[in-house]
């Protein structure tokens, strides 16, 4: 976005001094367009999609000397976009959810594995959490889990079909791999937004809801004789990857007190012997057309190698709570797939 | 006595069919109220289908066929080959740009009763420099995305 | 003193670009104040948090304002939120009146920005918690509520309710989207028209599309006459605007306001919805509404009154709970989380200098608003003497810079422009009534979330009766509102009988 005047300019005065050559170089073999589109899978502008994609397409878009636009279309849109644009002139940022849906059988989510190139990836959202009432009787997941084996039922507010519904899939696994039989005291409660989620708690008609460190930090600050009060139970994101937030945290909640919420403080076992714990990272990547010229391909990842060698992004990235994240395509879609299988066992699991 | 009248007020919502619930409901109410309409105004509704077809042929009353569906045709074109043109020139809004100046010029064209030498020269001046200029506004001032 | 610091020369002229940037799209038909504050979205990234948000509330505020100029001049709504507008300015217009009814919008907009930014400076955190009390069961209500005006809008009762119904079943046209809870799946399609109709026809597209391409559409079909071809409505005779206008219009510029400040804090009732129940409270309440919808002032004055208390309104919960209460505040958050900020509970109590020039810049948006619409209006309602030959092709092109650009970029929504302009005719030939149509559209889809989510959490129907004392105020408000609507329509009958006779 070439409306970043001030920071652009000034950045490119700093990178006409130091580097010239290879900025230069790196947008001489490129066979990307003067005018990129990204298109997200989110219709957000508020959302960590469009904030990160933001960021690394502001990024991007100065090293390779070309215009970059972020397109907030969503993902059905998203992904049709992708399909048209064999040149590479369009260009996809989205998250676990790409894969997720399909994995849930959400209508209209492809196997992106099969039907799209996979990109680089950018960065973490680590903030995906579980919340309960502040004044609720389970202090711990673990009590949670017990309760629902001893027959009580759970109700869980979730978005259905994608990244919300993950870590209640995983829960309910523990269910049934600790209480056998007993997995379906855990119950989702599907709803939309963030703002849906939270409404049902403060009616009463849901235990727990799924939200994320950024959205729900400030009600855990509340007092506990607040309605809105709510206490951080489970983060699902892995521990090194709290680890690489900043020291401060979120808000008033220090690094130190997000990392009591994940594992292994926090356990989620996800297999028989218990020995591996369930954990999820919401990792933001680029997708492009199955025909995207390779060339295109490794130019985007060049850049962007030389983008996380600089440093600067990694700032940017950290103070808006993101967890910087660069692996090149090949890397990307290898570990993407196998992510997706270990997820996908989970989910047949509960199915079977 | 009270509770057994509240369950038949019972109703469970099957989560995998649950996108038919709400929409079949209103399925039925559209139903149920064209049925009314059609039993209350069917003195009125047969002659008014009538007459709109025999306007629409053409053999009765006031209508523009020329301008009505000249409009309707440019329209469809103007968006059809806008969409054509995009992947010709992506992401840049030239197959805006051009599309708008040949779509204003012809529906100016189509709606103008005289061609005066000072007319027509408003209207090519018109259709030469505002869709330039909204182009040049949002697509290189305000980066919105156009086809 | 930290605010003072703020108050920069760039702080002032950026809320004044933003309200002149946003009057602007807002008066041009297809683009709405939502695209006004998404587009200039990212240049607040320059401009650090509060001069950001300046220019944002800005455009905010001016492309609601902005929104009555078409609805009243040309009787295209400029902004979702002024249909309401079109019923009594486009009748003023016609008469020559268009410069007193958009002067009487002005007025009203101001008085009603200004109402809602004290009520968000004085009561957000104790009108955030008395928003959570609204559950999806009282949600439906508050949409059901806005759904029974169409009884006392349309022009035959059995006409109107059907447009209403069949708009509602437009908007389920899609997916159940997993974004609002749902399972994904569409439904009222065949299945080879899912390609295009996954995400369902976009409500900007499809107003503009019945208002606007529908109105070139009519008028072609007319042939233009040399006497049509020199601008349809001359400005010169007609009443003069005085002040005198605003009497006897407190109750109804205070109740607007209320209204619209009320449902714009609701998250997820839809904005748009404030403006029709402010008309039809207006037109039940009324000493004397006969006049409505035939050019009374007292329309514009709730209509405008209205949507722009929506302002404050839907940065109440936005800035107390982090929700956004309408879709152009949804598009606001963008401004904080760009810049690292989140909202929430404690926002305005950790960010009190943020808060206050955010009041700042919203108070003086409305007044800036006021001075360049009040003074500009001369030469912006000039707009009807251009002749139609120039005039609409240049409203459908941008028509369809509005459909394409609203969902940043997608040519469906184009053709759902063609599709509703072509609708829009056809319903207007066989009697269909076009604005319960739309009201039934920008309402449908969230009465179906609502309605079904209630019924999930619930199991059974008496829960929209029993949930809470709210929802019963609110039966009794629909009670009440259809039960005026039917003595209206009864006594309109007598008198039109009594005037034939005589």
């Amino acid at each position: 976005m070439r409306t970043n005047w001030s920071k652009t300019s000034l950045a490119l005065l700093a990178s006409a001094a130091m580097g010239l050559g290879a900025t230069a170089q790196a947008a001489d073999d490129c066979p990307l367009p003067g005018n990129l589109r990204v298109v997200i899978g989110s219709t957000s502008t508020g959302g960590d999609t469009y904030q990160n994609s933001s960021i690394v397409v502001d990024h991007l878009a100065e090293k390779l000397d070309i215009n970059a636009k972020v397109d907030a279309v969503g993902a059905m849109a998203g992904f049709r976009a992708l399909e048209r644009s064999r040149h590479g002139n369009t260009v996809m940022i989205f998250h676990d959810q790409s894969y997720l849906g399909n994995l849930y059988g959400v209508n209209g989510y492809p196997d992106i594995f099969a039907d799209y190139q996979i990109g680089p990836t950018v960065a973490i959202n680590p903030g995906n959490a579980y919340l309960v009432p502040k004044d609720s009787p389970y202090q711990n997941l673990q009590e949670i889990i017990d309760a629902a084996g001893n027959g009580e039922q759970v109700r869980v507010a979730i978005q259905p079909g994608g990244v919300s519904e993950i870590g209640f899939s995983a829960l309910k696994n523990a269910v049934r791999l600790q209480y056998p039989g007993q997995e379906g005291n855990i119950v989702a409660v599907n709803t939309g937004s963030q703002a849906d989620k939270n409404q049902l708690l403060f009616d009463g008609a849901v235990d727990v809801i799924n939200g994320s460190v950024q959205a729900n930090e400030q009600y855990t600050q509340l007092p506990e004789d607040d309605q809105k009060a709510m206490r951080f139970v489970w983060l699902t994101a892995r521990e090194d990857t709290i680890e690489q937030t900043n020291e401060a945290g979120m808000g008033d909640t220090s690094r130190e007190q997000l990392l009591a919420y994940v594992a292994p403080n926090v356990s989620v076992p996800m297999n028989e012997g218990a020995d591996e714990n369930f954990t999820f990272d919401k990792e933001f990547f680029f997708l492009y057309n199955k025909d995207m010229d390779p060339a295109a391909i490794d130019c985007i990842d060049n850049a962007l190698a030389e983008i996380y060698d600089e440093g600067g992004i990694q700032e940017q990235q950290k103070r808006s709570f993101f967890v910087p994240d660069f692996k090149p395509s090949a890397e990307a879609a290898s570990y993407l797939e196998q992510k997706r299988d270990q997820y996908e066992s989970i989910i047949d699991n509960l199915d079977g | 006595m009270e509770s057994h009248w509240l369950s038949l007020l019972d109703v469970s919502i099957d989560f995998d069919q649950s996108h038919l619930f709400f929409p079949r409901i209103v399925t039925w109410v559209l139903v149920i109220l064209l049925g009314l309409i059609l039993v209350t105004r069917y003195r009125r509704v047969m002659p008014g289908i009538q007459r709109a077809g025999r306007v629409l042929a053409g053999r009765e009353g006031h209508f523009d066929h020329k301008r009505f569906f000249g409009t309707l045709i440019l329209t469809t074109l103007y968006f059809y080959l806008m969409g054509v043109l995009s992947d010709v020139f992506p992401n840049t809004g030239y197959s805006f740009l051009i599309m708008s100046v040949v779509f204003v010029l012809s529906l100016s064209l189509l709606y103008l009763d005289r061609f005066t030498p000072r007319l027509l020269t408003i209207v090519i001046l018109n259709a030469l420099i505002a869709p330039t200029l909204a182009w040049y506004v949002l697509s290189q001032l305000f980066r919105i995305t156009l086809p | 003193m930290d605010i003072l610091s703020h108050l920069t020369p760039l702080f002032f002229g950026l809320i004044a670009a933003g309200t002149l940037i946003g009057i602007i799209f807002g008066a041009i038909p297809g683009m709405t104040a939502t695209m006004a504050v998404a587009v200039c979205l990212p240049l607040t990234y320059a401009f650090g948090l509060e001069n950001g948000i300046a220019l944002l509330l800005g455009l905010y505020v001016g492309g609601i304002s902005g929104g009555m100029v078409p609805a009243v001049l040309l009787n295209i709504p400029g902004t979702p939120s002024s249909i309401t507008t079109t019923f009594d300015g486009y009748p003023m217009a016609q008469r020559g009146e268009g410069e007193r009814a958009l002067k009487t919008g002005i007025v009203a907009s101001i008085f009603g920005g200004l109402f809602s930014a004290a009520v968000l400076f004085f009561f957000a955190p104790v009108l955030s918690d008395f928003a959570i009390q609204f559950s999806n069961v009282e949600k439906f209500l508050i949409i059901l509520l806005a759904l029974t005006v169409i009884a006392s809008l349309c022009s035959n009762m059995l006409m109107g309710i059907f447009s209403g119904v069949l708009g509602v079943w437009l908007s389920l046209i899609g997916t159940y989207s997993i974004m609002d809870g749902g399972n994904g799946e569409t439904r009222l399609m065949f299945d080879w028209m899912e390609y295009h109709l996954i995400d369902g026809f976009s409500l900007l597209p499809v107003l503009i599309g019945i208002f606007g391409l529908t109105t070139v559409l009519l008028d072609a079909e007319n042939g233009f006459k040399d006497e049509a071809a020199q601008g349809p409505i001359s400005l010169k005779n007609g009443k003069r605007f005085s002040f005198g206008v605003f009497k006897g219009q407190l109750t109804n510029l205070v109740r607007s306001s209320g209204i619209g400040t009320f449902v714009g804090m609701l998250p997820g009732v839809g904005g748009s919805a404030a403006s029709v129940l402010a008309y039809s409270q207006e037109k039940n309440f009324s000493r004397d509404s006969s006049q409505m919808g035939k050019g009374a002032p007292q329309g514009i004055v709730s209509s405008e009154s209205s949507n722009n208390a929506l302002t404050g309104g839907a940065l109440v919960p936005l800035l107390s709970l982090g929700i956004p209460g309408d879709s152009t505040t949804a598009i606001l958050i963008g401004a904080f989380t760009l810049q690292g900020i989140q909202v929430g509970p404690l926002f305005i109590g950790n960010n009190l200098d943020t808060w206050y020039l955010m009041i700042i810049a919203l108070v003086v948006a409305n007044f800036l608003m006021f001075g360049i619409m009040y003074f500009a209006i001369r030469r912006i309602a000039k707009v009807v003497e251009v002749p139609k030959y120039i005039l609409y092709p240049l409203i459908i092109m941008m028509c369809v810079v509005g459909a394409y650009a609203i969902n940043y970029g997608i040519m469906f929504d184009v053709w759902t422009l063609l599709i509703f302009g072509l609708f829009g005719w056809v319903a207007h030939k066989i009697g269909l009534e076009v604005v319960p149509l739309i009201i039934g559209f920008i309402l449908g889809k969230s009465a179906e979330v609502y309605f079904v989510k209630s019924l999930e959490s619930y199991g059974n129907f008496s829960i929209f009766f029993t949930k809470s004392p709210i929802a019963m105020v609110l039966w009794a408000l629909i009670a009440v509102s259809l039960a005026f609507a039917i003595y209206l329509r009864l006594r309109n009958r007598r008198e039109t009988r009594t005037t034939t006779v005589s």
